[in-house]
């Protein structure tokens, strides 16, 4: 199965999107990797492109609020149904409660958010939602 | 009149550049206190481990104050911290920026906007301390930026067409890093000829995240033929501590050893090579005093690999930008352990030098080979074509398919080449001297491998 991952924002924290991608790879993904420093547009564009089934978001400091918000608007001009979107990583700029971020960001049109959650347990719970999903 | 010559005029005609001065500036340069220029310390103190802090601020006033406290704890070379808006040629923000920051009296530049402050100002300052400034940035078109500090005084430039993009840069173009950072190196050798060399240095940290040392040391020897053919005549090869006291001492050795024969190779036996060690780059405890810990046993490191300077951190590094008061303690610690340090025993590991060595020769040989008809062209194309290869590099060229741990004595070993044009008996090494065990995924070993001084 086909995903498209990176860093959203003016972020350059590359080191979790390597293991994430490894990770993928490792669970026999398709992974297209955008990379750090990348628009939510451009997400949407790689999606498009590839087909892919996830798109898979991480963002470190703090950008994902001011960058995602938009997801929904997006998802209306593009036929995106069969698409799962997740996004993960530290979603806030200082301390948030995860009951506080979680729901915001499924209203901007997130499936899965994790916010501070372990890369292996995140991973667990994506792959199992997928499978679920089908 | 020389192209070099025409370029400048042109990089210096900048509604930010107040005044360039050409003939002032040479007359400067020609007439400056040996006392400024590293390469002359290095010449004199030639067993000596020197130690330079990192630092930088955006007002004059705040960055004189910085260089009084490191001269109180009788500091041997001053950083030159650049901001990273000045990093980007924005010269408009950190103009914006450093007038806030004068108004509101707080920090709102990371480091010391040179190209606003200008040559004859700082100069005062630098003339002032008689201190070797060493300048850090992270700028990929330094050409203005590096004109500028050499003519305010500032002697020593770091970074690279490689080390200051691949760390750093999503898209920067490769190609023309190179050529600006070929202008630099004309500028260096061009200012070298009117007194004592100016001395280069090249980044050897990269991501700092499981760099494995057979790709530090070809890049750090890729910047120094770079620089070198441009008729550069010192330059420091550099690393950061990579968490096995045993691969450092290694790596210096191959490092050293590697460095001279590739610049005697291509006819630059002249040429001063010294070595420079990054205290841990990695991520800091948060406790203080195990950072205080961490600094300290990174000295001992350097003193034992007789680095000819060392770059110190400091107890805040978990925080953010340190106090000038935190800056100079770990200044003042680790000059009181090299002071301390005696009697170091000499250390050699054959087998793992020669290993090393035999895997450093292996990629220029395919460096070498490439088609191409200059060496930063063959270099391009070895970046391209995953020849080199930087683990964690954000950059869109960079091939991200070598994979790297640590074996049980923490050293970095090879898991995955990639493209690497390692030879089978190589990685055969490496792969000998791993042993997984099937419970844990590579990516749990590598975060466990990342956090090593947590």
């Amino acid at each position: 199965m086909k995903v498209v991952t990176g860093v959203v924002g003016n972020d350059i924290h590359v080191v979790a999107n390597r293991l994430i991608d490894i990770s993928l790879q490792n669970k026999g993904f398709e992974v297209f990797n955008l990379g750090v420093n990348t628009t939510l547009q451009e997400f949407i564009d790689a999606v498009i492109e590839t087909g892919a089934k996830i798109l898979l978001i991480s963002s470190l400091n703090g950008e994902a609020d001011g960058q995602c918000r938009y997801l929904n608007n997006l998802k209306k001009q593009y036929n995106l149904k069969d698409v799962t979107f997740v996004i993960g990583g530290n979603l806030s700029v200082g301390e948030a409660k995860e009951e506080d971020i979680i729901p915001q960001f499924k209203e901007y049109g997130f499936d899965l958010v994790f916010h501070q959650v372990d890369l292996t347990d995140g991973l667990e719970i994506i792959y199992n939602y997928i499978r679920d999903r089908k | 009149m020389s192209l070099l010559q025409r370029d400048r005029e042109l990089i210096t005609s900048n509604e930010f550049v107040k005044e360039f001065d050409f003939a002032e500036i040479e007359q400067f340069v020609k007439g400056a206190s040996k006392n400024l220029f590293i390469s002359h310390k290095f010449k004199t103190n030639p067993t000596k481990t020197l130690v330079q802090p990192r630092g930088g601020f955006p007002t004059y006033e705040k960055m004189f104050a910085l260089y009084k406290e490191f001269k109180s704890v009788d500091v041997d070379i001053l950083p030159m911290t650049i901001d990273s808006n000045t990093r980007l040629n924005d010269y408009s923000t950190a103009q914006k920026m450093l007038d806030l920051s004068i108004k509101e009296k707080q920090d709102l530049l990371n480091g010391y906007p040179l190209i606003n402050h200008g040559y004859k100002k700082t100069r005062q300052m630098i003339t002032h301390f008689d201190t070797p400034i060493s300048l850090r940035h992270g700028t990929p078109d330094a050409r203005l930026l590096v004109d500028m500090a050499l003519a305010s005084g500032a002697f020593e430039i770091e970074g690279g067409p490689i080390t200051y993009i691949l760390p750093y840069s999503k898209n920067f173009p490769q190609d023309k890093a190179f050529l600006y950072w070929k202008h630099v190196e004309r500028l260096c050798a061009k200012y070298s000829e009117f007194n004592e060399p100016i001395n280069r240095e090249s980044f050897g940290p990269l991501t700092a995240t499981l760099v494995p040392p057979v790709i530090t040391i070809v890049i750090q020897i890729c910047e120094m033929l770079l620089s070198l053919e441009e008729g550069v005549k010192s330059f420091s090869v550099s690393f950061a501590q990579t968490g096995s006291i045993n691969q450092d001492l290694v790596m210096s050795n191959v490092i050293r050893k590697s460095a001279r024969k590739y610049a005697d190779l291509i006819g630059c036996k002249d040429a001063t090579i010294n070595l420079v060690y990054h205290q841990w780059m990695g991520a800091f405890p948060r406790d203080k005093n195990f950072s205080d810990a961490l600094i300290n046993s990174a000295a001992f490191i350097a003193k034992m690999v007789k680095a000819n300077k060392i770059i110190t951190k400091t107890r805040a590094e978990a925080f953010g930008i340190p106090t000038k008061e935190d800056n100079a303690k770990a200044v003042k610690d680790v000059k009181y352990t090299l002071n301390m340090l005696r009697g170091i025993p000499d250390f050699v590991d054959q087998e793992e030098e020669a290993h090393l060595e035999q895997c450093v020769d292996e990629i220029f040989d395919a460096i070498f080979n490439d088609k191409a008809d200059t060496l930063w062209r063959k270099i391009f194309n070895s970046i391209k074509n995953g020849i080199i290869d930087v683990p964690f590099s954000p950059h869109i060229i960079n091939n991200n398919e070598l994979i790297t741990v640590r074996d049980n004595k923490s050293n970095i070993r090879i898991y995955k080449k990639g493209k690497l044009p390692l030879s089978n008996k190589s990685i055969e090494y490496e792969k000998s001297k791993l042993n997984l065990d099937n419970s844990t995924t590579v990516v749990d070993q590598i975060i466990k491998d990342i956090g090593v001084m947590l």
